[in-house]
C-alpha cells in the first residue's frame, strides 16, 4: 500500500512540474521553425496545384510577378513595377476593332532559379504555353488565356510585353501567372505534351521535387514526403536576400483536435492558418491567457463570407417581404458576441471590410439591424398570420416552414443553425435542420440547387473581384450549362447582370465604385442571400516570432516569409 | 489439397473482379465528381474549364468505358495517377503501406503476445479473482474508444511526461544511423501501438479464454491427466491445439487488416499510413488511390481466409479438403 501511495505522489509531482507555463527555454530559434498544418498537400507544380496547403507552402519557394500584401495593396514581387496606364508602362490600343492592352513587365535584375539559372520572361512564356496545352489539367486557364501574346525584348530577356486580348481595368492583377523553369521543364513538356496529363505526371515537380532549380523563392525544398512533412532550406539565389530563419519544417497533423497537444509537446512550434477551427482557437486562447503559455493566438477578420443562400424557387421565399423578415429577425451582433467572442464581425453583404470596394453606408446599401417587430410586421403584410400554436400560416393553411441545411460535423455552423432556429421560431417560422456531409452538400445539394429553403456555407473572395459568378442571371446552375456558375439562390436581376458585365471594362475608379455599390444596393435590397458574418483567419505563433502578419486574404503570410525571424529566447528572458 | 487451393484461387480471382466493378460503380454513384468538387472550391472556373477538365479526366465517358480503361491500366502494371496528390499511385501508397504494415503488425504481435497467455491463464483459473481481473481488463480494452485512449495517451505521455512524441512516424530533418533510426521509429510507434493493441487484447483474451475452457472440459484432457502427462504438455499439446480453430478464424481476419490501416489511430497520431489516405481519397474522389486500396483490402481478406482454411486442416487433422 505504501508503495502505491508513493507511486501516486511521484506521478502527481511529475505532472505538476511538467505542466507548462511561460517558458523561454523551449522557444524556437532562427535555426529551425516547425509549423503544423491540418490539410494535406500535393506536389508543388504551380500550374496544377489546387490545394490551399500547397499554395501556402509554395509561397515560401515560388514568387510571382505581384502579390497582395497584408494591407490589401498590390505590390510587385518578381516584377520591378506593376504596369499601369498611369505610369506609362501600359497602353490601350485597337486591333481588328477590338480594344486591347499592351503592358511592359520587367523582372528584377537578380531574379534566379534555385540552381543559379537566370529567371527571365522566357519562363513566363513557357508557363503560358504549358497552361494552354489541352493535355494539361490546369483548373483556371483564364489567367493565362487573357494574355494573347508575350513579346520578349531582344536586348533584355527580363523585359517583355504582355498583349492582353481584352482591355479590362484589372489587366495588371495577375498574381496567379506563375513562371516555370524552362531550362528544366521544356524537355519534359516536349516529350509528353501529346499525352493527357503526361506533362504533369513526368514533371520534375512530381519526379524530383527537391531539385532546387524548380524554385525561385526565399527557400528551396530539401525533403518532401506527401501526407507527412516538407523541409525548406534557404535559397542562396533568392533575389530578395537571405531569409532569416535557416530551416522551416511543415508537418501535416490532420486531426485538428491534436494540434494543441502537438504544439505543447514541442512537436511543432507554430500552427498555420490552415490549422485550428475557430472554436478550438477561442478555447486555446483562453488557456494561453489563463496559464500564461508562450504563444500568440492571432485572429484576423478575412474575406471569407459566411452566409445563408435562399432558394428563390421556394414559393414562400419568392416574396421579398418574407426574405427581409428573415434578416430583421436575426440578431447578428448578438450571434457573433455569443458564439465567437466578437472576433468574427457581422456581415453586411458579400464584400468584406478588407476589400477596397466595401461599404456599410446606409445611403448606398440597405442595412438590416435586429428588429423583431419589423420582421413580424413584414410577415403580417405578406399575409402570414400567427396562430395559437405559435406558427404562421397563409390563406391556404400552409405553415411557414423552412429547411436549413449545412455541412454536417461543422460544430460552429451547427451552433449557428440552432441560434437561427430559435430566432426565427420567435417570429413564428418553423425551421427544420437537415445537414449533409460536405461531399454531398457541395457535390450536389448546393451546386445543383437541390436545397429547398436555406443553405449555410461560406464564399471566399479576393479584393476587387467581379462577383459575376455568384450574382449574374446567366450563372444560375442548370443542367443545360453543365451546372456551372455559383448563383445558387437563382437570383436574377437584369440590371445587376448588366452592371457586372460593365464592371470589368470600366477604367475609371470612381465609376467602378459606383457600379459595385449599385450592385450591393440591389443585393441587400432584394435579399437573395442573408449575410451572417465574416470569418476570421487564425494562427498560433510562438511569442518570439517577429515580422509575421496574418493577411486575412488568400495571399498567405508566407509571401513574406523572408521577413520572419525568431527573437533570441535568452534575450527575452533577460528583459 | 492442391486442387482445393487452385479452386479457391480461381474463386478469389472472380470475386476480386466482380467486387472491383461494383466498387467502381459505387464510387461513381457518390454525389459529385472531382470536377464538381473543383467547382465548389473555385468560383473562377468557367463552363469551358469544366467541359475541358471532364474530357481530360474521362469523366464524360460512360461508367463501363471508364472501368475498362482503369482495368487496362492496372493490367499493364501501372497503378495510375493520384489526381489529389498529383503523383503516381505506387509512389504515394508504397511508403504508406509499409508504415501501416509496421504499425498493424507491431500492434497485432503485442496483442497476441499479451492476449494468448492471459486468455489461457483466465481459462485455467476460471472463477478465481485472477480470472475476474483478466476479464475486467479485457472488457475495459474492448469498451474504451480508441480515439479517446489515443488522446489520453498523448496528453499523459507526450505533454505531461514527455517520453514519446505526440505524432508522426519519425523525427524529420535529422540524419540518423541505422540503430538510431530503429530506436526513433520504435519511439514513434509506442503510443499508436498501445492505443491499437488494447482493444485487440481484450477481444483475443475473450476468444482464447472461451476456446480454452471448452477444450479443457473435453474427455481427452481427463484421459491425458489420468495417463500422468505433464501439466504444460496437457495445456499446450492437448488443450491449446484444440482451442486453435476459433482463434485461427479471428487471427486470420486480423492479419487481413494489416494493410487496410487504422483510420482513427493513424489520424489522431498523424501517422502516415494508408488508412487516412484511403479515407481522403474516397472523400476527394481520387478513384485510382481508392480502387487500389480497395483491391489490396479485398485480396488480403480473401487470401487470409484461404490461409485460415488451410490451417484448420493443420490444426485439426479431422478436417480434410480431399
Amino acid at each position: 500500500m505504501r508503495k502505491i501511495i508513493t507511486s501516486i505522489f511521484v506521478f502527481g509531482l511529475i505532472v505538476l512540474t511538467t505542466v507548462p507555463t511561460k517558458s523561454y527555454s523551449n522557444l524556437p530559434t532562427n535555426e529551425e521553425l516547425q509549423v503544423g498544418l491540418s490539410q494535406e498537400f500535393e506536389n508543388f507544380n504551380p500550374m496544377i496545384m489546387s490545394m490551399l496547403a500547397t499554395t501556402w507552402m509554395y509561397n515560401m519557394v515560388g514568387r510571382t510577378l505581384m502579390v497582395l500584401n497584408e494591407d490589401a495593396e498590390w505590390e510587385p514581387q518578381l516584377a520591378k513595377k506593376i504596369p499601369s496606364l498611369e505610369n506609362g508602362l501600359a497602353e490601350r490600343f485597337t486591333e481588328d476593332g477590338v480594344e486591347k492592352i499592351r503592358a511592359v513587365w520587367e523582372i528584377v535584375d537578380n531574379a534566379k532559379w534555385g540552381d543559379g539559372t537566370d529567371l527571365t520572361c522566357r519562363d513566363f512564356k513557357f508557363a503560358r504555353e504549358v497552361a494552354l496545352a489541352p493535355t494539361v489539367a490546369i483548373t483556371e486557364r483564364e489567367t493565362y488565356e487573357q494574355v494573347e501574346e508575350i513579346i520578349i525584348d531582344e536586348n533584355n530577356p527580363r523585359r517583355c510585353t504582355f498583349k492582353y486580348k481584352e482591355a479590362k481595368w484589372n489587366f495588371n492583377q495577375i498574381p496567379k501567372f506563375y513562371a516555370l523553369p524552362e531550362h528544366l521543364e521544356r524537355p519534359i513538356f516536349e516529350k509528353y505534351k501529346e499525352q493527357p496529363e503526361g506533362y504533369e505526371q513526368h514533371s520534375l515537380y512530381t519526379t524530383s521535387p527537391t531539385n532546387p532549380g524548380l524554385y525561385n523563392g526565399p527557400y528551396v525544398v530539401t525533403e518532401m514526403t506527401l501526407g507527412s512533412h516538407t523541409i525548406f532550406e534557404r535559397n542562396p539565389y533568392f533575389f530578395g536576400g537571405p531569409a532569416k530563419i535557416n530551416r522551416i519544417i511543415t508537418k501535416v497533423i490532420s486531426n485538428t483536435g491534436t494540434l494543441e497537444a502537438n504544439l505543447r509537446s514541442g512537436t511543432i512550434d507554430m500552427i498555420s492558418v490552415l490549422g485550428m477551427s475557430f472554436d478550438q482557437a477561442l478555447a486555446f486562447n483562453q488557456r494561453v491567457q489563463g496559464r500564461n503559455l508562450p504563444y500568440n493566438v492571432n485572429f484576423q477578420p478575412s474575406l471569407v463570407y459566411e452566409h445563408l443562400d435562399l432558394n428563390l424557387d421556394n414559393p414562400f421565399l419568392q416574396d421579398v417581404r418574407v426574405r427581409k423578415a428573415l434578416v430583421y429577425a436575426i440578431d447578428r451582433p448578438g450571434l457573433t458576441n455569443a458564439l465567437f467572442g466578437g472576433k468574427q464581425p457581422p456581415a453586411y453583404h458579400n464584400l468584406a471590410p478588407l476589400d477596397p470596394w466595401f461599404t456599410n453606408d446606409p445611403k448606398k446599401i440597405v442595412v438590416y439591424p435586429y428588429r423583431r417587430r419589423e420582421a413580424a410586421r413584414l410577415l403580417d403584410d405578406a399575409r402570414w398570420k400567427l396562430r395559437n400554436d405559435g406558427f404562421r400560416y397563409n390563406e391556404n393553411g400552409e405553415r411557414l416552414e423552412l429547411t436549413i441545411m449545412t455541412t454536417a460535423g461543422n460544430q460552429v455552423r451547427e451552433l449557428v443553425q440552432v441560434y437561427l432556429q430559435d430566432q426565427w421560431r420567435s417570429i413564428g417560422i418553423r425551421v427544420r435542420i437537415q445537414n449533409e456531409p460536405p461531399r454531398v452538400f457541395f457535390g450536389q445539394t448546393t451546386n445543383r440547387r437541390r436545397f429547398t429553403g436555406v443553405a449555410m456555407y461560406a464564399w471566399v473572395s479576393s479584393p476587387e473581384s467581379n462577383p459575376r459568378s455568384s450574382l449574374s442571371c446567366d450563372r444560375i446552375p442548370t443542367e443545360e450549362n453543365g451546372w456551372s456558375g455559383q448563383n445558387y439562390p437563382g437570383w436574377c436581376n437584369e440590371r445587376v447582370t448588366e452592371l457586372l458585365e460593365k464592371l470589368d471594362l470600366e477604367f475609371d475608379e470612381q465609376k467602378r465604385l459606383n457600379i459595385i455599390h449599385e450592385v450591393l444596393y440591389h443585393y441587400t435590397n432584394e435579399v437573395p442571400v442573408i449575410p451572417l458574418y465574416y470569418r476570421s483567419d487564425i494562427s498560433v505563433t510562438p511569442i518570439n516570432l517577429r515580422g509575421y502578419q496574418l493577411p486575412g486574404h488568400q495571399f498567405s503570410a508566407t509571401n513574406h516569409v523572408e521577413r520572419w525571424y525568431l527573437e533570441d529566447p535568452k534575450k527575452m528572458e533577460n528583459r | 489439397m492442391t486442387s482445393f487451393i487452385i479452386r479457391r484461387l480461381i474463386q478469389t480471382g472472380i470475386v476480386i473482379t466482380l467486387l472491383s466493378f461494383f466498387c467502381y460503380l459505387l464510387m461513381t454513384l457518390m454525389p459529385g465528381d472531382p470536377v464538381d468538387l473543383m467547382i465548389s472550391a473555385n468560383p473562377n472556373i468557367t463552363s469551358e474549364d469544366i467541359e475541358r477538365l471532364r474530357a481530360l479526366y474521362g469523366l464524360d465517358q460512360p461508367v463501363l468505358v471508364r472501368y475498362w480503361n482503369w482495368v487496362s491500366t492496372i493490367l499493364s502494371g501501372d497503378l495510375g495517377y493520384s489526381r489529389t496528390y498529383r503523383v503516381p499511385v505506387q509512389e504515394l501508397m508504397g511508403p504508406r503501406l509499409i508504415n501501416t504494415f509496421i504499425l498493424s503488425a507491431a500492434a497485432l504481435l503485442v496483442s497476441i503476445l499479451i492476449a494468448l497467455p492471459l486468455g489461457i491463464l483466465a481459462a485455467l483459473k476460471k472463477g478465481t479473482r485472477l480470472d475476474y481481473s483478466i476479464n475486467m481488463f479485457a472488457f475495459t480494452g474492448i469498451s474504451i474508444p480508441s480515439f479517446w485512449l489515443a488522446i489520453v495517451l498523448i496528453i499523459v505521455f507526450a505533454i505531461w511526461i514527455p517520453l514519446f512524441p505526440a505524432s508522426g512516424t519519425r523525427t524529420v530533418g535529422v540524419d540518423l544511423s541505422f540503430g538510431e533510426l530503429l530506436f526513433d521509429r520504435i519511439r514513434y510507434l509506442v503510443l499508436p501501438v498501445l492505443s491499437l493493441s488494447l482493444m485487440s487484447i481484450g477481444t483475443f483474451v475473450r476468444f482464447t479464454r472461451s476456446a480454452m475452457i471448452e477444450a479443457m472440459a473435453n474427455d481427452y484432457i481427463r484421459t491425458a491427466r489420468a495417463k500422468g502427462l505433464s501439466w504444460p504438455r496437457i495445456i499446450v499439446i492437448h488443450g491449446f491445439r484444440n482451442a486453435l480453430i476459433p482463434l485461427i478464424t479471428i487471427l486470420a481476419l486480423s492479419f487481413s487488416g494489416l494493410f487496410s490501416g487504422a483510420i482513427i489511430t493513424e489520424t489522431v497520431f498523424s501517422y502516415q499510413g494508408v488508412g487516412s489516405l484511403v479515407y481522403e481519397s474516397i472523400i476527394s474522389n481520387d478513384f485510382n488511390v481508392a480502387m487500389v486500396a480497395f483491391m489490396i483490402s479485398v485480396s488480403m481478406v480473401l487470401i487470409f481466409n484461404l490461409l485460415a482454411d488451410i490451417l484448420y486442416g493443420v490444426a485439426d487433422p479431422r478436417i480434410s479438403y480431399s
